[in-house]
Formats: structure tokens, sequence, C-alpha cells
């Protein structure tokens, strides 16, 4: 810890190499959940799937969640402390609310993105608030009419925000990726509806992680053209018995 | 990973290289002394027990109450540093009076876990304040549903709903002892006596210090969802037969002791 002794006890800090070490150390807490999460697109449809883990017998399951509806056809998987995922659903929800207050329409996903990126571009730089250990994954389906189709956005806590074909946070990030990078090499959505997308997501996510998964692991959104909504897990068996049966 | 000594404990919402806030978890063991508190959710609604440590004898039984009330169907009950916790139910009790003064209709349980558990993060976000030293136990009968839910919220602004919840100096025999309750069968009634039974179980590392038993409920066909204290009968039945049985667990000890001893006899 030689190199940055002193320089990372506080965010405005930069360190003699030009680092920022506190948001470094933030992007640690995204893994402290020990949860990887991905973000997949389909044809007509934008999927995110997290794991869901219940360590504790006598948690309720039906509380433990990652995955929020931000407004009607925008939802998000927030993946690290979950602490700081409410607190920044929460924010999503007031600046989206806020938004259509002021403007008259839905708040598109991009700006929701960007406008949450640069919220946490400031605790970067200011010194009263932390960076929160959390990354967003936003998706959304367009109208048919604007155009823009199924969309995906990370959000990290350095302030940086990107538009992807399929992303992937957590512990697992690194091997996720390779996959991703090689299904997506050659097209930009998966194909089929948004059940192919799903099972797609499923696949994926358990093979990274080298598990077969029940419907009560796994929790998934799916956003459709207007609309996000959250599977229950009768509907995330029907989709893992649909995997079963291609096998 | 050491936790103490590397500096980065110093002060509050400061990451850690691995990731970790020290100061929030250094809250947490401020919790770990406090007196066990305890939460069990039934079919029928919920039972909230705390063991109240008798620090003088001059303190007057049954007054200094430690389980409140923060709206009329919800009931809270925390361990560790006590002024915290009054700061914690205050601020409850004012989300569910704005909440009502807006929407005209009490407070759903789970809004006021979003509220509290951000108003609670926010403490872990700046260097000006300290986190909450305490862990609650927030339960109750719900308006909208008239189901009930049992949530435990940390200093750490998480929480998660919970069957049965346990936290202090007790917390792990709790623990244990809650996970052997049949949830999907039990009534307020027996529960009332389970939780004064576990409560007696996890005051056994303490013993040398007497304590106070408190007992509330919210139950759907006692109380008509209202967040109450037992009555004293009842409160007193379920000491007696938590008492009772410890007797009976110690006699049948010693009798096994016993037919140990003989064996071992030539």
């Amino acid at each position: 810890m030689s190199n940055s002794a002193g320089f990372d006890r506080h965010i405005t800090i930069f360190s003699p190499e030009g680092r920022l070490y506190q948001v470094e150390y933030a992007f640690k807490a995204i893994n402290s959940a020990n949860i990887t999460s991905l973000g997949i697109t389909g044809q007509d449809s934008a999927v995110i799937i997290s794991q869901k883990k219940i360590p504790d017998k006598l948690l309720d399951p039906k509380t433990v969640s990652y995955i929020f509806k931000i407004t009607p056809s925008i939802g998000m998987v927030a993946t690290g402390s979950i602490a700081d995922a409410r607190a920044q659903a929460m924010r999503a929800r007031s600046e989206a609310t806020e938004f259509r207050y002021k403007y008259g329409y839905e708040m598109p996903v991009e700006s929701l993105s960007r406008r949450m990126a640069n919220i946490s571009q400031l605790y970067t730089q200011r010194a009263y608030m932390r960076p929160l250990g959390v990354a967003l994954t936003f998706i959304q389906v367009d109208f048919a009419d604007e155009g823009r189709g199924p969309q995906i956005f990370k959000c990290d806590p350095a302030g940086y925000f990107t538009g992807v074909k399929a992303v992937a946070t957590g512990p697992k990030q690194q091997e996720a990726t390779t996959y991703l990078e090689k299904k997506f090499k050659k097209t930009d959505a998966v194909k089929g509806d948004w059940q192919k997308t799903v099972e797609f997501a499923i696949i994926a996510l358990s093979s990274v992680i080298g598990t077969e998964f029940r419907k009560n692991d796994i929790e998934i959104g799916v956003a459709t053209e207007g609309e996000f909504r959250i599977l229950t897990p009768e509907e995330i068996d029907e989709r893992l018995i649909s995997i079963a049966e291609q096998d | 990973m050491t936790s103490i000594g590397t500096g980065y404990d110093l002060s509050n919402s400061v990451f850690s290289p691995d990731g970790r806030n020290f100061q929030v978890e250094y809250a947490m063991k401020a919790v770990e002394n406090g007196g066990t508190s305890i939460g069990i959710k039934c079919k029928d609604g919920i039972v909230l027990a705390v063991e109240k440590i008798i620090q003088s004898k001059l303190l007057i039984p049954k007054k200094n109450k430690r389980i409140q009330t923060v709206d009329r169907n919800i009931g809270v009950v925390y361990s560790g540093l006590l002024p915290d916790g009054r700061h914690f139910v205050n601020r409850c009790r004012d989300e569910c009076q704005s909440f009502k003064s807006i929407f005209k209709t009490m407070m759903p349980i789970s809004n006021l876990m979003d509220r509290m558990g951000i108003y609670v993060q926010n403490y872990t976000c700046y260097n000006s304040v300290r986190p909450f030293g305490i862990v609650s136990i927030i339960g109750g009968v719900d308006n909208e549903d008239g189901e009930p839910y049992l949530y435990m919220i940390e200093p750490s602004g998480s929480y998660w709903g919970y069957n049965g919840a346990a936290t202090g100096k007790g917390r792990q025999i709790a623990k244990s002892e809650l996970e052997k309750l049949n949830y999907e069968e039990l009534t307020c009634l027996e529960a009332i006596n389970h939780a004064a039974r576990i409560i007696h179980l996890s005051h056994e590392d303490n013993k040398d210090k007497d304590y106070e038993l408190e007992i509330s409920w919210c139950s759907k066909e006692h109380t008509g969802g209202k967040h109450q204290f037992i009555s004293d009968d009842l409160l007193e039945q379920a000491r007696k037969l938590a008492e009772e049985e410890e007797e009976e667990e110690d006699d049948d000890e010693e009798e096994e002791a016993g037919a140990d001893d003989e064996e071992m006899a030539p």
C-alpha cells in the first residue's frame, strides 16, 4: 500500500499517479454482495437477470430483490450494497418523475442513465459525500414511433455510463463479458421473442457461474414496448422447463 | 483482512481497499452488546419481545418501556444505543404522520421500510455524521392487505423481511431457536410463549444480571391489528412457562449425569 499512502482517504484528492483511490474502492464494494447480474438485448425486448441468494433460513424470500421498477417502462438492476442500491432506485424514480412533470413525456432511459451518471460524478469530485457502491443497469424498449427499440445502459460509481448490446456486473463480470462478447460478435440482439431472450439470459448466467438454477435462485426483469415487469417465480419456472425441453 | 488500525476506520463514509465501511461495522459491534430483541411473524400477526437488563434495583418495574408504537398498527423494538433508537422511532412516526396527511390512509409497512432504509443509509454517506448504533425490528399488520409483516434494519441501511428476527447479545441462540418454529401454522398466542422462552434461553450467557421481559403484539384476532403490549396475565403466564421449561431441562440433565455416574461405577 506504499503508493496509496494517505491519498486514498479522501475523494477530492488525486494520488501522484493521477488515480482516485476511493472511487476504485467503491468498485470493490460492488462485488461485496457476491451477486452477478446481466443485461441482454432481444429483438423487441430487453432483459435483466440477477442471481438471488437467500443465506438465512429466517429471511422472507419475497422481500429479497435487486431489481427495481423505475417508471412504467424503465427497469433497473442494481448490483452491490443493497442499502446503496435502494437509495439509487429512489433517486432514479424521483428524477424520472420530475422529468415527466417538467417536460410532459416519459423519461427516455438514456437521459435517466446520463442523469444518474452525472450525479455519481459529483460524488467523485466533491468532498462531502462518498460514491455509492453499486453499478446500475437500466433497460427500456422505446415506443415504436420513437424508433430506438430495446436499449441497455450501465452506470458505475465513477460517473461513467455507456449503452451496450449486453453487459455483466459483479464478481464474475470478466468471465461473463468474455462469454457475451463471443455470443454477440455477429449479432446485435438475441433472435426471437422476449421468452427466447429470457432463456438466453438464463443459459448465459448459468454457464458463467457454473450452476443449474431453480426458480428461486434468480430474478428476472423484462422490458417490452413501453412496459417493464418483473417475472414471478412461476413464470421463471416456465422458462426453465422450456430450456430443459430443448436439451 | 484485518479490521483495525489500518486508518480506514477513523471517519465515516470512507471505503477501505476491499470496499468496506468500517464505521458501519463498528456500529454493529455497539448493537452486539445490547440486550436481545426478537420478532416473530405468525399467520395472524406479529410478536415483538425484548430482554431488558435490570441495571439498578431503583428502576421501577414495568415502567421504562423499550418497545414503541410508531403508528397504530406498527411496533418497533431495537438493540444497541437506546438514544439512537428513540431518534429512529421518532423519524418512523414522522414518516407515518406525513404519509397519512398526504394520502389520508395509514402507511403500508413496506413503504415505511423504504423510507427508513434510505434515512439510515444516509448516515453512512457523510463524514460529518456517524451511522446509527442500532438494529431495529419493525413489525405490524398492514392496513392495506391485512397481512402481517416483519422487517429488520441494520446500521448500513440494509433491511429484509423475516419470518423470525433476532438481534443483540443473545442473537445466536435466539436465531437457532427461531429456525425451529413452523411459521406456516404459528399463531400469536403460541408465539408469545415461544418469545418468552427464546428470550429466557438467550439470557443464559448473561445470567449474573436479572432481566425484565417485555412483549408486544399485533394480532388480527386479539388486538384487531393494533399494536399493543400483552396483558400482565399473559406475560406472567409466558414467563412462568419459560422458567418451568428451563427447570425441567435442568432436571433431565441431572438425571442423565446421574445415570452416567452409575454406569461408570465398578
